[in-house]
């Protein structure tokens, strides 16, 4: 049994501990002196306790405060208790409000039904007894506590409620606004697949309304090309409940079809069933013509004819397109990863640090570089090369587009050449021309003078030696000029004749130098051209090996079908002309082209094998020479190559009608 | 005088030449080569000595102005079908229409070549067509 002084300990404990709340307790007599008794038996219970000496009183607590227990006597004299529960049941606000009854009298069996029937809680007898009263009294406070704790946890489960409603009001809200702003197409199906929301920029690309969205909508708006790939593959991810992903191209309002990466996601619900799927659209058109955009480009860098390629600061390959592997030999396998100045053995006109310090100060530089291809050749390219930053700006390497000018300056310097040859050509021609008519004249005074009656034996031979000089320069302008003739037609020529014609003119020097002469004509060597320049050529060229020979050897001639192989393996015919005799100092090969070039001191003009190649390249042949020494002699030949159609001689030809007339 | 011991009738040679001295250089040669010569400075002059007097062989120049012996060769072929024409040039090539000349010779050929051309020229003049 718990002691009055140790229920009391533990309820104030609780009160502290678990925010115990105070009750009114309302007692009502009309005998101050219970009510103090009254008091003092119930004030371990620490409630409020309120007194009331009347009916009247207790009624205006009642009003003014919330009261738990109306503990009352039943015998007061203007209202006794029973009418003062009577009145206070009446009222809808204490009609719980429990009443305990005191009463003085000894009360029969009908008295306490009386009470009950008028709701009142419970009853107590006199005298007294405190510890009963206490009991009795704490119940009903306690009761009342309960009730009053019950009412304000339903008024909080109330406003939680009512604040949750609230919130997922806000979240739904939250949800179309995101569904609404994001960039993507959204789109929500039931767990059979059949779409029942889309976000508004569905609505905006597709230019539906959201009363005009069909279920077979999504068929329409499909590329027919992608329609069953794309459907089955949806409708085997709702029957597996596997997250979904395709790409396919949809309609948009114009009539235009962009790409999209859609996904979607299954929504589980707690047992983890799909309730529902949820699914974006993203459009990739943009990044898809960006990849394609990059793609040509990259095609376009590997068309290129140019080596071009990407070296970082300290010089290692990170790109190599493929006219890099047609320029240097070197695929992009090996190449990559290499140090270009290892790989390629740069020389740069000037210093390298100079280069790249010029690059780094600029942005850029061209100009020729020597590289070395993988096979290794020397080639000269025509470089352009730029610094190359990321995007913070900060240098990272550079760019190289080289382009293979070997060809070109090989070309260049040979063009320079041969144009310098040309006008030199004229030049001497113009000049030859212009000496012709004085010299004509001075030959024929020279020849009535030598003969004439009135000189000595002494003048005469005077006479002899300047016409014999005057040979000389008719000699030299006749070969200058047969260079300079422009306004001669090309005509038929037959090699066969004109080597004929040559040998037979050389016969005499031939035979008396003791040369043996083979001759192997394989073709008859029918040409567009000229047959003056053609005679001219192939007299210079046996006159030279017959001079070679002056004690004797073999000449051999031949003529045969051939192919330029320097000039597109155009058809032709080639003359190769033998000598054994003294060969060519290898010092004099580079020089016995250059007109006045000779090796016969005053014998020779210096002019006949400059003359020759210059007929020969006019012919657009080509002539060749080659000289072997040994100990037993020396073989010297010269070939002379004559297309057998020519596009500038052809030009030139006339009218086959014209001729006949 | 008998025939027998006549001197063959010289050969009368129309030469043409725009220039004076080589023109008279080139008379005396074939003077000296047994012949008798005409010389006019020009085409046009050629071409009226050619009316009005019997010539046995003309040797013209090429290249001079207002008509070159090419141009002179196609007139007088018109003229005398049967005129032998011997065209000199100081460029070796020959010049259009020049083909209707029975000779075409190089100036630098020198003199006895000439002399000997027009010898072989008046012995088989060309046969008229």
């Amino acid at each position: 049994m718990m002691t009055n002084a140790a229920v009391g300990r533990q309820r104030s404990a609780k009160q502290t501990m678990t925010g115990f709340d105070k009750v009114n307790i309302l007692m009502v007599d009309d005998q101050p002196g219970k009510l103090l008794s009254y008091e003092a038996i119930l004030a371990e219970l620490g409630e409020n306790l309120i007194k009331a000496t009347s009916g009247k009183e207790a009624l205006e607590h009642l009003l003014k405060t919330d009261v738990a227990v109306v503990l009352m006597d039943v015998s007061m004299p203007e209202l006794d208790g029973f009418e003062l529960a009577d009145m206070i049941r009446q009222h809808p606000r204490f009609q719980k409000t429990a009443i305990i009854f005191i009463s003085a009298i000894h009360l029969t069996d009908v008295d306490r039904l009386k009470a009950y029937a008028r709701g009142a809680v419970d009853y107590i007898s006199v005298p007294v007894i405190p510890d009963l009263l206490r009991a009795k009294v704490s119940v009903f406070a306690e009761l009342h506590r309960k009730a009053h704790q019950l009412q304000s946890l339903n008024s909080e489960l109330e406003r939680r409620v009512l604040e949750r409603t609230q919130e997922l009001r806000e979240r739904e809200l939250e949800f179309r606004t995101l569904a609404d702003s994001i960039p993507q197409l959204a789109w929500m199906t039931k767990a059979d697949g059949q779409v029942f929301w889309y976000n508004q920029r569905w609505y905006d690309y597709t230019g539906l309304a959201p009363g005009e969205v069909a279920a077979s909508s999504v068929r329409q708006l499909l590329h027919p090309d992608h329609m069953d790939r794309v459907l089955a593959s949806f409708e085997s991810s709702i029957e597996t409940g596997q997250p979904w992903e395709e790409t396919f191209p949809l309609r948009a309002e114009n009539g235009e079809y962009r790409w999209f990466l859609s996904r979607a996601l299954p929504i589980h619900d707690v047992d983890g069933k799909v309730i529902r799927w949820f699914g974006t659209n993203t459009d990739i058109t943009g990044q898809l013509r960006a990849e394609q955009a990059l793609e040509d480009q990259a095609e376009l860098i590997n068309l290129a004819s140019e080596a071009i390629f990407v070296r970082d600061l300290p010089g290692v390959i990170t790109f190599w397109s493929r006219g890099s592997e047609v320029v240097y030999g070197w695929t992009a396998q090996e190449a990559l990863g290499r140090n270009v100045q290892e790989l390629l053995n740069t020389r740069f006109p000037e210093s390298r640090a100079i280069v790249e310090a010029e690059i780094l100060e600029k942005g850029y530089w061209h100009g020729e570089i020597r590289h070395t291809t993988k096979s290794g050749n020397e080639i000269i390219v025509a470089s352009r090369q730029a610094l190359k930053r990321d995007y913070l700006g900060q240098a990272q390497g550079f760019l190289e587009i080289n382009r293979d000018v070997t060809e070109q300056k090989r070309t260049e310097n040979a063009l320079r050449a041969s144009e310098k040859t040309a006008a030199m050509g004229r030049l001497a021609g113009t000049i030859a021309h212009e000496i012709n008519n004085p010299l004509e004249a001075v030959k024929n005074a020279l020849f009535l003078l030598k003969d004439h009656a009135s000189l000595n034996p002494e003048a005469r031979a005077w006479a002899s030696m300047a016409e014999n000089e005057l040979m000389r320069i008719s000699h030299i302008t006749k070969q200058t000029l047969s260079f300079y003739r422009e306004s001669q037609r090309p005509t038929q020529v037959s090699l066969v004749q004109v080597l004929d014609d040559v040998t037979g003119i050389h016969a005499r020097r031939i035979q008396l130098a003791g040369i043996v002469l083979n001759k192997q004509f394989e073709c008859e060597g029918l040409i567009n051209g000229y047959p003056g320049e053609m005679r001219q050529v192939f007299l210079n060229l046996i006159g030279n090996a017959i001079e070679a020979m002056s004690d004797g050897g073999i000449l051999s001639i031949r003529l045969y079908p051939s192919v330029d192989y320097r000039n597109g393996f155009r058809p032709g015919f080639r003359v190769s002309i033998f000598d054994t005799g003294s060969g060519i100092d290898p010092a004099h090969k580079s020089r016995i082209f250059e007109p006045f070039f000779s090796t016969k001191d005053a014998k020779g003009t210096g002019l006949g094998l400059w003359v020759t190649r210059g007929i020969v390249q006019k012919h657009e042949g080509a002539l060749q020479f080659r000289s072997f020494s040994s100990e037993k002699g020396a073989v010297t030949c010269f070939s002379v190559f004559i297309p057998a159609e020519t596009k500038v001689l052809r030009a030139k030809m006339p009218a086959q009608t014209s001729v006949e007339d | 005088m008998p025939a027998a011991q006549r001197a063959p009738v010289a050969s009368i040679i129309l030469c043409v030449d725009d220039e004076v001295t080589p023109l008279t250089i080139r008379k005396c040669v074939l003077e000296k080569a047994g012949f008798h010569v005409i010389t006019a400075g020009s085409a046009k002059d050629a071409l009226e000595i050619l009316r009005t007097t019997n010539v046995d062989l003309v040797v013209s120049d090429h290249l001079m102005p207002e008509m070159t012996g090419a141009q002179l060769v196609a007139d007088v072929k018109r003229m005398h079908p049967t005129m032998p024409f011997m065209l000199l040039s100081g460029v070796n090539d020959l010049p259009d229409g020049a083909e209707l000349a029975d000779e075409f010779l190089s100036k630098l050929e020198g003199p006895e070549t000439m002399i000997g051309r027009v010898r072989l020229l008046l012995a088989n003049p060309p046969s008229s067509r």
